[in-house]
């Protein structure tokens, strides 16, 4: 592909000016490879992570609603939702952010409290409710690395795709660009040389001949 | 002419835009992880004004692996140095006994630490990465300095 010589004036200070650019633009580009291979091996990495926090979430959900079958077999779907309507939890979910190579991306963790006592009354239940009801606590676990895992992986993505446009803007059109254009103008002040070298020996045989 | 500077222009601001955007996650200053321990939501600010946010998790598995002197010693995050260009990879520490100690256990194989520097591999910053996400920070350094900072 043929590189468009950038319009210019001919002067050596838009030379200099040209150089200075051209180096900046070398620098960026190695940073913005080496960002580009950074944030390629998180991807890969928060891609591994979001498919095995999937696979934990459905391990999860499965075996969580198993246990609410059996307990809602034992008690029946009526006492249970009786006892689950005054049931609260008092799990939270600390959300922040955190920095890879200039990406923000969230961090879910659960807060590990005290635990208090289930809302739900102990009589009138049994310890087939209180596995129902860590395994879902565990669930919520699993959601919370799952949303991490995902937005992480969806940020990092849209992070390489910019990358990408700009390093390939940089390697296809700036630097070669500007390369091009430095070429140009050093030749055109070569060229002015030797006509001022051509000049100046016609002016030089013009005055011997006087 | 005037729309070509006006490109040219925004060109290069664009690009320094770039440099300034790689390192703007690096902390101000580093916390001790004794401090840390004892803050309800441990954090560091960043040079852009955020804040970079710890796992507890990560800091409870770090204070596991050490005695209380070497939580004294253990300045978090630990930054990972990048050398633009030149693709190496190194953990700049003091004496470095404790990071050794960390990069050790994490690796699963003993991490030297030269002339206060541990160079690591790429496959081995992936298994650090992993394990320790929130307190491991990464900086991009050229010849020249730490960029864009």
């Amino acid at each position: 592909m043929s590189q468009q010589i950038l319009k210019v004036r001919p002067t050596k200070i838009e030379l200099v000016n040209l150089k200075r650019r051209l180096s900046l633009s070398e620098r960026v580009q190695k940073i913005v490879k080496d960002r580009l291979s950074i944030l390629t091996m998180e991807f890969l990495q928060a891609a591994r992570e979001a498919v095995e926090a999937r696979e934990k979430l459905m391990k999860d959900f499965d075996a969580a609603y198993k246990a609410l079958s059996v307990a809602s077999g034992y008690h029946g779907y009526i006492a249970l939702e009786k006892e689950m309507v005054a049931a609260g939890t008092g799990l939270k979910v600390d959300s922040s952010w955190r920095n890879i190579a200039g990406v923000r991306v969230p961090s879910f963790e659960m807060e590990e409290g005290k635990k208090e006592g289930r809302a739900y009354s102990m009589v009138d239940t049994s310890s087939l409710v209180d596995e129902a009801g860590r395994l879902f606590e565990e669930c919520l676990k699993s959601v919370a690395g799952l949303a991490e895992a995902q937005r992480s992986l969806e940020l990092l993505g849209m992070e390489i795709n910019r990358s990408k446009r700009t390093a390939n803007a940089l390697e296809h059109i700036i630097i070669p660009g500007l390369r091009v254009t430095i070429s140009y103008l050093k030749m055109k002040f070569e060229e002015r040389d030797r006509e001022e070298k051509g000049r100046l020996k016609r002016v030089k045989m013009l005055v011997a001949r006087e | 002419m005037v729309a070509g500077i006006r490109y040219e222009k925004l060109l290069q601001e664009c690009l320094k835009e770039e440099l300034r955007i790689v390192n703007s996650g690096m902390p101000q200053s580093r916390k001790k992880l004794s401090e840390l321990l004892c803050e309800a939501r441990p954090y560091v600010p960043c040079h852009d004004g955020s804040k970079h946010f710890f796992k507890k998790q990560e800091i409870a598995y770090l204070a596991a692996l050490l005695d209380a002197s070497e939580r004294e010693a253990l300045l978090l995050p630990v930054i990972i140095m990048l050398e633009v260009g030149r693709g190496t990879m190194l953990i700049p520490c003091g004496e470095g006994v404790v990071e050794e100690k960390i990069i050790s256990h994490v690796l699963g194989m003993p991490a030297a630490c030269d002339a206060g520097i541990i160079r690591l591999y790429r496959p081995q910053l992936a298994v650090i990465r992993k394990k320790l996400k929130t307190t491991t920070q990464y900086a991009f350094s050229h010849s020249s300095g730490v960029v864009g900072v």
